[in-house]
């Protein structure tokens, strides 16, 4: 028997994240790099060690070497624990039968035995999806106080976009009384975030009924939600004001990589008191010669620069040779940018290669994305929206 | 499994560093933009398979100790073995000042009899090089030698008069040393390392600590040398090496790192150089700065003029700022409009508003730790 834990986190990153198109071929989308030494999985990891969760679950489904590999002991985020840490939970074998995850409630219905051993109060469901620094213990603790059995966290999207997101229409008092998925009239602007908090014995329960129900989709959105909604469980929204961003796109992973290069980023990675963690490669500091230009940029341990770098993020251990321009781009780990070569407005994922001369993406129109490990043989273009991943 | 284990001694002099080693021992002193002096050694021994290794601390090993914790950074954290801190401690005839180095080994003979590891290499920590030390041993294991001493050909390493040098004949046999000679005579650089057999190193410290005899270098080495009562053979390590015996030294050797071909050569990509981690994000560059020839590490911003220079983890360089040939350490600040050239300045420093600091290249300004100009 283990000691009891106040609260448990599951981490669903079984997704594909097939919009990100090439750059998830070979890895789940929580793995994908961000903002120079970070993956997008480094998140929602930090977010519950600086909130004292010490007990996650990591459900992985989709190519999940490379997070595996990634995530390891935990040691990183401070979860390689005696007493808790970090688990890493792929569907498994029972007996005869065995099935992949179904869907996110099916996910989390599997592992029940897992949440178990902590009788935990509550669980807390993430997703691996977003950009966002938020402390999940406030909001647990905010669970608490409103004597909750689902807790959702909100977030106020623009009214033009509501209609793309889950909104949860409350009354005066945080009290959640709707929930529409991607409404066409939306009644509020509190977008659901993934984020839910649930009191243990309830989501159980519903889990339970769920997976008994063929019909159902088995789905935290679509199923649970709505269900405990119809049973008029108390369920309360838990405003968040933060920095949000959803990085399921090209166009919106390349967007949260250029938020910070503004002059004062929303979301601060420099706070002492809440870290965001990663793995450190042990690479040498980096190196700005002096054929460089260096102008409003994001660069981290081992990148050489030896070329003209504008409004860029630059990842560990990637090279601009002397000659190259790159601007308003996100240059993954390990890739190189030749001699000669233009990169703009674009992703080259890791350890991709433009060769000399080479074009790759346009002053306006959508990102150009070279895939990872792909080579843009010299002389070569690759246009805006364009997905390259030869080589 | 390699059959070796590793000895870092970091009590070795340490005044002529002025203010870098006020307040920390030569092997935590920050070199290069994330590390300490004893990242290097360490770092080389655990990428030749090392993985007992024993730190023997003198004095000020409290930096030190806080910067090598469990040893996990270096994967020196197992169960089996790891590492080993061993500061002094007080007996009936010690009285927790080292008199040399094999005073030093003596009082932790208990450390070398309990491992199990048939060889030792032993290294310190005011030479900065990048070394294969298996390669080493396996020479030392080929050549029957009792004693294998590290030693560099390296021109550029300074040599003058503070050093220990060697005369390695063809054949590999050092049949001459010199210690701190004004004009140094023989041609080799003794790189303060060397390799021998566990139980052998066991009985010479007990042998010569029992005859008064507490250094190894200039007392147990110097002697066997010249009276050849132990087959004693040189390794040369190729690559560069730097002698870190001086602020000019430091301050040379800083300056040389920011060529790339002599950094990669400290750095080998399959041999990386581990450090304690601070989980800095990237560096910033805001519109406006101008960085050249400069290595900089993670979680600085820069809004000013970086050139020549080397930036550690934290620094922020304001608007209008300079720094010019200069080694700004961990989170030290240069306000808007200030201006360093030829400094080196230690950790948490502050350069205020359009203060302007400008030491000569042959003898550049010490800001010790904490310090606001």
């Amino acid at each position: 028997m283990l000691r009891k834990k106040r609260c448990v986190a599951m981490l669903l990153a079984g997704g594909q994240g097939s919009r990100l198109g090439i750059l998830t071929k070979n890895m789940a989308k929580p793995a994908v790099p961000y903002g120079g030494k970070y993956r997008i999985i480094d998140f929602p990891l930090s977010n519950c060690s600086n909130s004292g969760i010490d007990v996650v679950g990591v459900l992985t489904q989709y190519r999940p070497l490379e997070l595996n590999a990634y995530i390891a002991s935990g040691a990183p985020w401070d979860l390689d624990l005696v007493d808790g840490g970090v688990f890493v939970l792929p569907p498994y074998q029972t007996g005869a039968s065995g099935e992949w995850y179904k869907g996110t409630a099916n996910a989390i219905y599997q592992n029940l035995a897992f949440i178990n051993q902590y009788n935990p109060d509550y669980v807390l469901i993430l997703s691996g999806d977003h950009i966002y620094k938020m402390d999940y213990a406030a909001m647990v603790a905010h669970h608490e106080k409103h004597n909750a059995d689902a807790t959702i966290a909100v977030r106020q999207v623009p009214w033009e976009e509501a209609s793309r997101f889950g909104i949860m229409n409350t009354d005066g008092d945080d009290n959640i009384i709707e929930f529409e998925e991607k409404p066409k009239n939306p009644k509020s602007n509190n977008a659901s975030m993934g984020v839910y908090v649930f009191t243990w014995e309830k989501l159980r329960k519903y889990l339970t009924e769920d997976e008994a129900d063929p019909k159902s989709s088995n789905d935290f959105g679509k199923n649970i939600i709505p269900k405990m909604l119809a049973d008029n469980q108390r369920m309360v929204a838990y405003s968040f004001n933060g920095y949000w961003k959803d990085v399921g796109t090209i166009e919106s992973l390349w967007e949260a990589n250029m938020d910070l290069l503004a002059e004062v980023p929303e979301i601060d990675l420099h706070d002492k008191k809440f870290r965001i963690y990663a793995r450190n490669l042990g690479l040498q500091p980096q190196y700005i010669a002096a054929t460089a230009e260096v102008d409003n940029c994001l660069i981290t341990e081992g990148v050489e620069v030896r070329g003209d770098v504008k409004h860029s993020v630059l990842s560990s251990a990637c090279l601009v040779e002397e000659g190259a321009h790159v601007s308003d781009s996100v240059i993954m780990p390990g890739a190189v940018v030749k001699t000669g070569a233009v990169v703009k407005r674009a992703i080259v994922a890791e350890n991709a290669v433009i060769s000399e001369n080479a074009c790759v993406g346009e002053d306006t129109g959508l990102i150009a994305v070279v895939g990872p490990g792909a080579t843009v043989p010299a002389q070569g273009v690759v246009k805006a929206g364009e997905q390259f991943a030869e080589g | 499994m390699k059959n070796i284990m590793g000895i870092i001694y970091t009590g070795e002099r340490d005044d002529q560093l002025r203010e870098l080693t006020a307040n920390r021992a030569v092997a935590a002193v920050p070199i290069a933009g994330r590390y300490r002096l004893i990242d290097f050694p360490l770092s080389a021994m655990v990428n030749s398979g090392i993985r007992n290794v024993g730190v023997i601390a003198q004095k000020n090993y409290n930096s030190l100790m806080d910067h090598l914790g469990s040893g996990r950074e270096w994967d020196l954290h197992g169960k089996r073995s790891g590492l080993v801190f061993l500061p002094p401690f007080l007996t009936k005839e010690n009285v927790g000042v080292y008199s040399g180095f094999l005073d030093a080994l003596h009082s932790n003979l208990h450390y070398l009899r309990r491992s199990k590891e048939r060889y030792v290499v032993i290294t310190d920590t005011h030479m900065l090089f990048n070394a294969r030390f298996d390669d080493m041993v396996a020479a030392h294991e080929a050549s029957g030698a009792d004693i294998t001493l590290m030693y560099t050909r390296d021109p550029g390493v300074r040599r003058n008069g503070l050093g220990r040098y060697l005369n390695v004949e063809a054949g590999g046999k050092v049949t001459g040393m010199e210690i701190d000679p004004t004009i140094p005579r023989l041609p080799c650089t003794y790189l303060e390392t060397l390799c021998v057999r566990r139980e052998l190193l066991i009985s010479l410290v007990d042998q010569s600590v029992s005859r008064g005899e507490y250094h190894l270098t200039r007392g147990l080495l110097m002697s066997a040398i010249y009276d050849g009562s132990l087959n004693i053979r040189g390794y040369e390590n190729p690559g560069r090496a730097w002698q870190l015996d001086s602020v000019q030294s430091y301050f040379d050797c800083s300056m040389d790192l920011l060529n790339s071909e002599v950094r990669n050569g400290l750095f080998p990509a399959d041999r990386p150089v581990l450090t304690k981690l601070r989980d800095e994000m990237p560096t910033r560059y805001i519109h406006g700065a101008k960085v050249k020839n400069s290595l900089i590490a993670d979680g600085c911003i820069i809004e000013g003029t970086v050139e020549n220079s080397i930036l550690f983890r934290g620094v922020r360089v304001g608007k209008g700022a300079k720094v010019q040939n200069s080694i700004v350490m961990q989170d030290g600040i240069i306000e808007a409009n200030a201006e360093i050239q030829h400094c080196i300045l230690d950790k948490q420093t502050t350069i205020q508003k359009r203060t302007r600091l400008i030491g000569p290249r042959t003898y550049p300004i010490v800001l010790a730790k904490d310090l606001t100009i």
